[in-house]
């Protein structure tokens, strides 16, 4: 399934650079992630929580950030695995200045496997745009009050 | 509604009595799988494959092994020494892969069973199913079989890269010459959608390990019983007088239960590992990525024929999705399809070419029909569109090829000798009671009103009996014992092993005119390998032509031997038995059979050179198969603005020979036609292009529910069959057989005048509401 689309954020592009790569930050605003550690350089270890249609599950996975091209973009790749299948992405972020703030464009393609594209396919492409929605919204809301 | 009340001359055959096996099943008291517990039960759960085509780096089964409950956990090197899941068929060119219980070092298809979780409670097992870890290297996956067949496919077997499982060529007649000296062809690819078979019981299996004289039972939710004894001993390597297998209550199988699955091999194996008795039950949302799937046909047809009308030659290609491995009777499937391409039709020309092929995907296999639909809705398909082509009405371009009554038995091109018909009676019949011209009337009309009305008709032939025993990997005969138990009661043993037939009720009806005995005496036994003498199962509309042969044959025997002692009784020469009494034919004295029964079993004294007892056992091999056929014609209607079709009328008329019960044929009738509507509307398998399953539950998979389907109109000719003495045909999938192709062919006469000429299933809204607002193209 291929994913786009882009986001304003009141921030200027090396803010945005910095907090779209903080764990700490991605680990409160990713929707269902309970914890997000850094294991290498660019690769962290991530547990979140996936609900889709009838089945939920905790997945385990990896972020490996790569292709670094500070401050405009950057390419995440995430693989996850738990008892309702497996999920592989592959995203291109890029930061464009736009009206004071920045703008994230987001283009990726996102994969799954096992019982989450047996039951959950019709859901997918929705369940994705609001995990999506809900990861911006939760980051804007995090960048207004950073010392919370 | 006649129930199943009579009296001994009262005639049962052709009764519409109601079945005698529902009051345990709508009571809740038939034992299934699901129901058998004994003491120390273990359950088993099964760890499948995300992906369709990966290595496997490794499997971590520590935590699962270290979760309380759990017993134990076996992976792909614990069953390596024990049997490949094994497919019967034997084709020149076939290429089996070793198909292990369990995945090796790759995985092959979502789904695929990797390893097997055993624990003494069942939720346990399940959750334990979590917590093996197995690492998998995913590797690229092809799904399309014509996607499979072109270079650089990825190959499903290494050593098989071009991912072809078999080919069978089969040609009759001259089909070349046929097509030079032809007016018009016309060609059409046409696809029958896999499908899945969605018995109402799940799979599962119940194996129970006796060490101390080392013997297994194992009951299993089958429609082959014996077969499968056969079949388990072999993979478990054990000698199968060790082994008993019951099939209890089976709900449903529609050819899916004819199968040895991995997991039913795989719980025998436990119960013997562990010493202790082992559950195993498949989850529905396993059932779609495990049991086998039906169809999964790709077909090139080209039809060649004068501009009379009359039909001269087929060419076919067929392309069978095998998926990644073969079952049972995998190859078998097109080549059925090969033998009634030409449908009901006399020409003589026929050139097939059957490719099977590897892809990503769960198994084909039998389901309804088993390749008989596929080339029915071909030829169907075909001749409408050659109607459409000619402008000549499909009514009368079918009658104007129907082999004719005067030519049974009729050798087609394809080697099979149809025993009997009269093809163009039964679509006159069903012209005539559908009202086709008046329909036809309306349907100008409806057009100027802009309303989409169409009138679909298929007829169709089709395999019965199955069947000779050279057609069939393990014998195609049948079995039957009868017993006149010492109270006069009879007990019939039959070896086929009905699944919601009703044969206990056919079978019971059969016995009680040939014994002349009230039906209410009669007992029918069947499923368990160690009561029941051999026999080979339920499938291919078998039970009532072959076993009940085999039950009518052993009756007669029994009858002889009950007028030896009913002579040795009235101390006569010259006696007959008739009714439940025997005669002598001097003096006029009788004897009942209820005084017979008990004196041939407990003496004192027995007629000279008679063994005690009343008993007879038959194995009943058909010479030859039986060919039901029949039309069917449906109205139906689009609505333009959704594409949604509307079916407004169903009528079947079949000839399956003769009728034991009409209730249980319509039965059939009805069930096949809501399978066969469900294939041409709504139901699809579906994998996506990254060999994922996406139609796993039914949410996603469209089995028609019950507001789904119309009101069915039936009829009958009765034509009977040469083939047994019974005159019967069978019509397991009639209706299966005849609904797709008429509900399609409705629906493309709906949409002929924008130019519609083909669309394949499911004929979704979506699909049609295309077809619709683009002007017929699509």
């Amino acid at each position: 399934m291929k994913i786009s689309g882009s986001r304003l954020l009141a921030l200027d592009q090396e803010q945005c650079y910095r907090a779209l790569q903080d764990p700490s930050v991605l680990e409160r605003c990713m929707p269902g992630c309970r914890s997000l550690v850094q294991v290498g350089d660019d690769t962290y270890a991530m547990k979140m929580k996936m609900a889709l249609a009838s089945i939920s599950g905790l997945f385990d996975g990896k972020v490996r950030i790569a292709d670094r091209n500070f401050p405009h973009g950057f390419r995440l790749l995430v693989e996850g695995s738990g008892r309702i299948g497996f999920l592989k992405g592959d995203g291109l972020l890029q930061l464009t200045p736009e009206n004071g703030g920045t703008s994230v464009g987001y283009e990726g393609e996102v994969r799954v496997g096992g019982t989450i594209s047996a039951v959950g396919q019709r859901l997918l492409d929705t369940t994705s745009r609001m995990m999506i929605k809900r990861f911006f919204d939760k980051l804007t809301e995090t960048l207004a009050s950073p010392q919370q | 509604m006649e129930t199943t009340v009579s009296k001994k001359t009262e005639r049962m055959v052709g009764k519409p009595i109601r079945r005698r096996e529902d009051p345990r099943l709508i009571t809740g008291t038939a034992t299934y799988v699901e129901d058998i517990e004994l003491p120390g039960m273990h359950y088993a759960a099964v760890v499948r494959s995300p992906h369709p085509a990966a290595n496997i780096k490794g499997i971590d089964t520590r935590e699962a092994e270290q979760h309380p409950g759990v017993v134990a956990v076996y992976t792909g090197k614990d069953i390596d020494h024990l049997g490949a899941v094994p497919c019967a068929i034997s084709l020149p060119d076939l290429r089996i892969p070793h198909h292990h219980l369990l995945a090796q070092d790759r995985v092959y298809y979502v789904g695929h069973p990797v390893a097997v979780v055993v624990a003494s409670d069942r939720y346990v097992a399940a959750d334990a199913v979590d917590l093996v870890e197995v690492e998998y290297e995913p590797t690229d996956s092809v799904s399309e079989p014509e996607e499979a067949l072109k270079d650089g496919a990825p190959a499903v077997h290494a050593e098989w890269p071009d991912n072809v499982a078999f080919t069978h060529d089969q040609a009759g007649g001259d089909v070349e010459k046929a097509f030079a000296e032809a007016d018009v062809i016309v060609k059409e690819r046409i696809v029958s959608q896999r499908l899945a078979p969605s018995a109402m019981e799940p799979r599962g299996t119940v194996a129970s390990w006796n060490s101390g004289d080392e013997t297994l039972t194992v009951y299993s939710s089958t429609q082959i019983p014996h077969i499968l004894r056969l079949l388990m001993a072999g993979v478990l390597g054990l000698p199968e007088h060790k082994l008993r297998v019951i099939a209890p209550e089976v709900g449903g199988g529609f050819g899916s239960k004819c199968e040895l699955y991995p997991e039913e091999a795989l719980t025998a194996f436990i119960a013997m590992k562990i010493g202790k008795p082992v559950k195993w039950v498949l989850t529905r949302r396993d059932e779609f990525l495990a049991t086998i799937h039906g169809r999964g046909h790709v077909d090139y047809y080209e039809l060649a024929a004068r501009k009379d009308g009359t039909m001269l030659g087929l060419k076919v290609k067929i392309i069978q999705d095998v998926g990644s491995f073969h079952m049972l009777l995998t190859p078998a499937m097109p080549t059925l399809s090969v033998l009634m391409l030409p449908g009901l039709y006399r020409f003589k020309n026929v050139d097939a070419k059957v490719v099977g092929v590897f892809t990503h995907r769960m198994a084909t296999d039998l389901y309804r029909g088993a390749g008989r639909p596929e080339a029915t809705h071909g030829i169907e398909r075909m001749v409408e569109v050659l109607a459409a082509e000619l402008g000549m009405d499909p009514v009368e371009l079918r009658k104007k090829n129907f082999v004719p009554p005067s030519d049974f038995p009729y050798d087609t091109p394809m080697g099979v000798s149809y025993d009997s018909g009269n093809y163009a009676a039964i679509l006159e019949k069903a012209v005539e009671t559908v009202g086709y011209s008046q329909l036809r009337q309306e349907q100008q009309e409806s057009r100027q009103q802009g309303r989409l009305m169409g009138i679909g008709i298929a007829t169709y032939g089709e395999i019965c009996a199955f069947g000779p025993s050279p057609a069939l990997p393990a014998g195609g005969w049948e079995s039957a014992t009868v017993k006149i138990e010492p109270s006069g009661n009879v007990t019939v043993m039959t070896g086929v092993s009905p699944h919601g037939q009703g044969t206990q009720t056919t079978f019971s009806q059969i016995a009680a005119d040939e014994l002349g005995v009230d039906i209410d005496s009669i007992t029918v036994a069947h499923g368990d390998t160690s009561t029941v003498q051999h026999g080979v199962g339920t499938f291919g509309s078998r039970n009532t032509s072959v076993g009940g042969t085999a039950l009518v044959l052993a009756i007669r025997e029994l009858k002889e031997k009950i007028e030896t002692y009913g002579a040795f009784l009235l101390e006569s020469d010259d006696v007959t038995y008739a009714e439940g009494v025997c005669t002598c034919n001097k003096t006029g004295k009788t004897v009942p059979l209820a005084e017979i029964a008990p004196k041939s079993w407990f003496g004192p004294t027995f007629p000279p050179n008679t063994q005690p007892g009343l008993i007879a056992t038959n194995y009943w091999e058909p010479p030859n198969f039986a060919f039901p056929f029949g039309a069917h014609i449906v109205v139906s209607e689009v609505d333009p603005d959704t594409g949604e079709v509307a079916i407004k009328r169903y009528l079947a008329v079949d000839d399956c020979g003769k009728v034991i019960n009409p209730l249980l044929v319509d039965g059939q009738v009805h069930g096949g036609v809501a399978q066969g509507l469900g294939q041409a509307l709504y139901e699809q398998v579906v994998y996506d292009d990254t060999g994922q399953l996406v139609t796993g539950e039914y949410m996603d998979y469209a089995l028609p529910k019950a507001a789904m389907v119309p009101t069915i109109e039936t009829d009958r000719t009765e034509t009977p069959s040469p083939v047994n003495p019974l005159g019967v045909k069978g019509v397991g999938e009639a209706g299966t057989i005849a609904a797709s192709p008429a509900v399609v062919n409705s629906v493309v006469d709906a949409l002929s005048h924008l130019g519609v000429r083909h669309i394949d299933m499911p004929l979704t809204p979506e699909k049609i509401w295309k077809l619709v607002q683009q002007g017929g193209s699509a």
